[in-house]
């Protein structure tokens, strides 16, 4: 197997490639997103068990993707973020080289021994699109507790009360930054909801009211998109555990329409197949 | 300087009691400037990093109303908030962060007064901790602020052996919150105290503060900012917790066709709507300028215009943001151009 | 507690229809009190907001010479534009101001003066205009020249009439090439075009120069060929407000703050700014 720095310098000595969206170091137990342009800068790319970033967001910004063929350093969990984003056609295979691993897990944050909760139970160790593979360094790291499921059968408990209640106040604490939305590789629209003022559909104070339709609405617009990148969560300054709603719809999703999104770049996406037939059951 | 001695277990029932005298305290738990309730929680902090987010929101909400209206076919009433009238406590706050309510004083009282700072700048108390923590993010020392600096504080921590605190009195402030609890303390010991301090280590500066602004004075145009933040994804993360960030937006909210409210809202210059007009043009339409703006801002634009630096280097924004974007190391970087 | 951000509430006395898509609204304060003390200078805006909807900045459009109104012209642009297209006379608006700097109308006096503006960026010249009107025998040579994109879209056309008729002030109004109605009497070419053919004295001469920055773009350095003085060429900047004040952080230009050390700036001063505009 090639050694990533080779390829990513042959790809660009070739001009295969006009530029490779990677990892570099970033202090010892982090890596950060860099972009790689001359066959010098590859010097310093790594993929490791500190690669946490998405890199798929950076497909979405036109600065970054135009002007040639892009690669594009992808884990199997970022990989389904850039099928998804083929799916919509947001970008085009064609324009892009994935360049990927067999997955070791990333480590939950900096220094952590465990694995990011997105790799529990993580069904694309093994990247399922991809146009180079390396090999992913660092140790082998351990399984965190599962919260996921004790919460999610507390909520699927709760009557719509207490559901509102739950959610009103674990959305309290958000100050509106936007964070978890410039984060998400499928937050991508030019106008997001939260900035249409005519009419506004969003109240833009981070009051309670104004954060959990915020929230909510952008829970119900990632619904049969979210990968479970987990990046959103990690973004957020104020610890709001978004994955949870994420994964509720996700499981729902795939529960009730058998989708999961960002596995093959053939499938038309959830909200695209809608058939009147649908099962709607699920909505209360 | 006056100096008293409280063990652990006063401090925080101290606290308490300032909550049953109706103040809000906020106690630095390690993690977050948390809202205390009786006896609740602990304070931690002195070893640990400044947590996620600072506490500006006491003087500067994240949201609050400036006006309330009544409005039928013809005419609008306009009500006035009311706000202050509670003191805010915060105990246990980083040197970095005890600084910044005299930063943003700055902005918030040249020529116009902002009432709704100044009202809830007059009611805070802050009492201020030594900090042990240093990594990789902090800067500190750079930006004329130190582990040790009692800036901005008006009663002052260091914490001792066996969970006790020395407590240094600052300013009249500091005195009075504390002089109908005279009984929790007792006399303190400076020279104890001060081995303590002097224990701690003094962070290296990591740039030369004055060698930046010279070079940002000459290089608003400048390859650098094209190749500096390529990578930052506007997510204003760093903004929003900046303890000395100050940006906002004023918004219209109704409640109904007859009620509603304008709202001061935090807003920040690296999200890419901040300066769009309304007919589409925008003077910042790619990040690597409100990156620029950022830097500007808090190195020189600030500093010619109010003589502080827009930073106190506590290294939030940078321990947070999700494109390993680092403040401190990009200066740095200013700094070694201009060498 | 004195609150900066509370507006004064003014009433809408007359609304008069510009163009499609602008209109100048005529303002009363509701308190006379306020009506009686209230002043500003040729350049200042203010806050004008529709309750519920929001605020949004315009220049001041009247002149200080003419207290009994306060008037505004704005082009539909957005959410509060559009709201206030949508109100009649009798409501009631908010009102917060006078903000910035202003012409140095004092400055001016004794030399020519020469306003340059297209579109709706007669509104915070008319101001001046008028102001200059009124006190005539204090200048010398005064020009007026005003451009459009198209005959349908010139605002304020009764005050052009008023200008044109009078024999000291010398007025050309001119549209876009292709914009012309056959009846149109005007000229015909774009403002820079006009403005080199217009035989200005550039000798002790003031120009005012608002409008589209296209327009001021390739008006420049016609005015500096034609030997202007950068310190007289005078022109005001529309970065995004908030506050209006110098507390928000959105309008500034390095460290300039255009609501407080601007909107008006001279060519020279401009010249020193960042290019953040
Ligand atoms: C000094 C100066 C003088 C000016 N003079 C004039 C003049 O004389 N005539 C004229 O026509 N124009 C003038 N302008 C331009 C004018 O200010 C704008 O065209 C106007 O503000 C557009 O407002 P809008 O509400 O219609 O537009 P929008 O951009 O739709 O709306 C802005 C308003 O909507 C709300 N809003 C918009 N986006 C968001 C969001 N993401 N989140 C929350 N709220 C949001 C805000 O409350 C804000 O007040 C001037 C500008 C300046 C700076
Ligand atoms: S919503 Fe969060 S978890 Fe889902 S794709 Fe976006 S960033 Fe990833
Ligand atoms: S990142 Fe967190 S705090 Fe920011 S808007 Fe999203 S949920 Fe709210
Ligand atoms: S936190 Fe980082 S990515 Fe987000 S706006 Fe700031 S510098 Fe950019
Ligand atoms: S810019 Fe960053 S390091 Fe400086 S005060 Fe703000 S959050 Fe702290
Ligand atoms: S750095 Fe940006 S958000 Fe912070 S105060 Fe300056 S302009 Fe505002
Ligand atoms: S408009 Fe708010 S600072 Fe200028």
């Amino acid at each position: 197997m090639t050694e990533l720095k080779n390829l990513v310098k042959s790809l660009l000595e070739e001009g295969k490639v006009t530029k490779v969206i990677g990892y570099r170091m970033y202090g010892e137990n982090n890596t950060k997103p860099y972009i790689a342009v001359t066959p010098n800068d590859a010097e310093e790319m790594v993929l490791n068990t500190d690669c946490r970033n998405n890199l798929s967001v950076y497909l979405t910004k036109k600065e970054i993707i135009n002007g040639g063929k892009t690669g594009i350093v992808a884990k199997g969990c970022d990989i389904r973020n850039i099928i998804a984003l083929i799916q919509e056609n947001r970008i085009k295979e064609e324009d892009i080289l994935i360049i990927s691993a067999e997955c070791k897990g990333v480590g939950a944050e900096k220094g952590s021994a465990v694995y990011a909760n997105k790799c529990v139970n993580c069904s694309v160790k093994t990247p399922h699109l991809y146009h180079e593979l390396v090999e992913m360094k660092g140790s082998e790291l351990s399984q965190p507790k599962d919260k996921y499921t004790e919460a999610k059968e507390k909520v699927l408990a709760m009557n719509s009360g207490e559901r509102f209640e739950y959610f009103s106040n674990m959305f309290s604490e958000c100050i509106k930054c936007y964070a978890c939305r410039q984060a998400c590789p499928m937050c991508y629209c030019e106008q997001c909801i939260a900035d249409m003022s005519i009419p506004r559909w969003i109240e833009s104070s981070a009051t309670d009211r104004g954060n959990l339709s915020w929230n909510m609405i952008r829970a119900f617009h990632l619904s049969g998109r979210c990968t479970g990148c987990n990046e959103c969560e990690r973004a957020c300054p104020a610890e709001i555990p978004l994955s949870f709603i994420n994964k509720l719809m996700y499981d729902t999703a795939k529960e009730e329409f058998n989708y999961e999104s960002g596995m093959n770049k053939e499938t038309p996406t959830l909200i695209g197949s809608y058939n009147t037939k649908d099962n709607d059951n699920f909505i209360q | 300087m006056e100096e008293k001695r409280i063990t652990k277990e006063n401090l925080i029932k101290l606290g308490s009691n300032w909550v049953n005298d109706g103040m809000n305290v906020y106690v630095n738990n390690g993690k977050k400037y948390t809202l205390m309730k009786l006896h609740e929680e602990d304070l931690k902090g002195f070893e640990e990093a400044p947590p996620l987010m600072s506490y500006k929101e006491i003087v500067f909400p994240k949201t609050e109303p400036i006006l309330y209206y009544k409005k039928s076919q013809k005419e609008v009433e306009i009500i006035e908030p009311k706000i202050g009238g509670v003191k805010n406590i915060v105990i246990g706050a980083k040197p970095c962060d005890a600084k910044s309510i005299s930063i943003m004083s700055k902005v918030f009282n040249w020529d116009y007064k902002d009432s709704f700072f100044n009202v809830r700048a007059e009611e805070s108390v802050i009492i201020g901790m030594a900090c042990k923590y240093n990594d990789e993010h902090c800067f500190c020392t750079s930006v004329g602020i130190s582990p040790v600096s009692t800036d901005g504080s008006d009663l002052f921590l260091i914490p001792l052996a066996n969970d006790n605190f020395g407590v240094r009195i600052i300013s009249d402030k500091g005195k009075e919150l504390i002089s109908k609890y005279e009984s929790y303390f007792t006399n303190g010991d400076s020279e104890e105290s001060e081995n303590v301090l002097s224990s701690i280590p003094i962070p290296e500066k990591k740039f030369n503060a004055e060698n930046v602004k010279s070079w940002l004075d000459k290089n608003f145009e400048s390859e650098f900012w094209n190749t500096t933040a390529e990578m930052c994804l506007g997510c204003s993360q760093c903004a929003f917790v900046c303890p000395v960030c100050h940006c906002f937006d004023i918004v219209d909210e109704d409640y109904s066709f007859t009620e509603g409210r304008r709202m001061k809202n935090w807003d920040a210059c690296q999200n890419g709507l901040f300066t769009k007009h309304a007919s589409g043009h925008n003077p910042r339409d790619k990040q690597p300028k409100r990156y620029r703006q950022r830097v500007s801002h808090k190195f020189k634009y600030y500093k010619d215009k109010f003589d502080e630096y827009l930073c106190t280097g506590c290294g939030r924004c940078s321990r947070g943001c999700p494109a390993g974007i680092d403040i401190g190391e990009i200066v740095e970087r200013i700094d070694k151009l201009t060498n | 507690m004195e609150n900066i951000y509370k507006p004064y509430l003014m009433e809408i006395a007359e609304i008069i229809p510009e163009t499609k898509d602008t209109a100048t609204f005529k303002l009363k304060f509701k308190d006379p009190e306020i009506a009686s003390v209230f002043n500003f200078k040729a350049g200042q805006f203010a806050e004008y907001s529709v309750f519920g909807e929001g605020e949004c900045t315009f220049c001041i459009a009247s002149s200080p010479t003419r207290m009994e109104y306060i008037e505004c012209s704005f082009k539909e642009a957005g959410k509060v534009t559009a709201a206030l297209n949508r109100m009649n006379v009798g409501e009631t608006i908010g009102f917060r101001g006078p903000y910035g700097n202003y012409f140095p109308v004092e400055e001016m006096k004794g030399s020519n003066v020469v306003f340059i503006s297209g579109g709706i960026g007669l509104a915070p010249v008319r101001c001046v205009i008028d102001n200059v009107l009124d006190l005539r025998d204090e200048f010398k040579d005064i020009t007026i020249i005003y451009g459009a994109r198209s005959v349908q879209d010139l605002v304020y056309k009764n005050l052009l009439d008023e200008w044109q008729k009078r024999s000291d002030v010398k007025t050309i109004v001119t549209v876009d090439p292709g914009g012309e109605t056959p009846d149109w009497k005007g000229e015909i070419g774009f403002v820079p075009t006009v403005v080199e053919k217009a035989s200005l004295k550039a000798e002790n001469t003031f120009a005012i120069i608002c409008g589209p920055p296209i327009m001021i773009k390739y008006t420049m350095p016609v005015l500096l060929k034609l030997g202007f003085e950068e310190s007289k060429i005078i022109t005001t900047l529309e970065n995004r407000m908030k506050c209006g004040f110098g507390k928000c952080g959105r309008c500034n230009i390095g460290n300039v703050y255009v609501c407080k050390d601007g909107p008006v700036f001279t060519y020279e001063q401009m010249k020193a700014l960042p290019e953040e505009y």
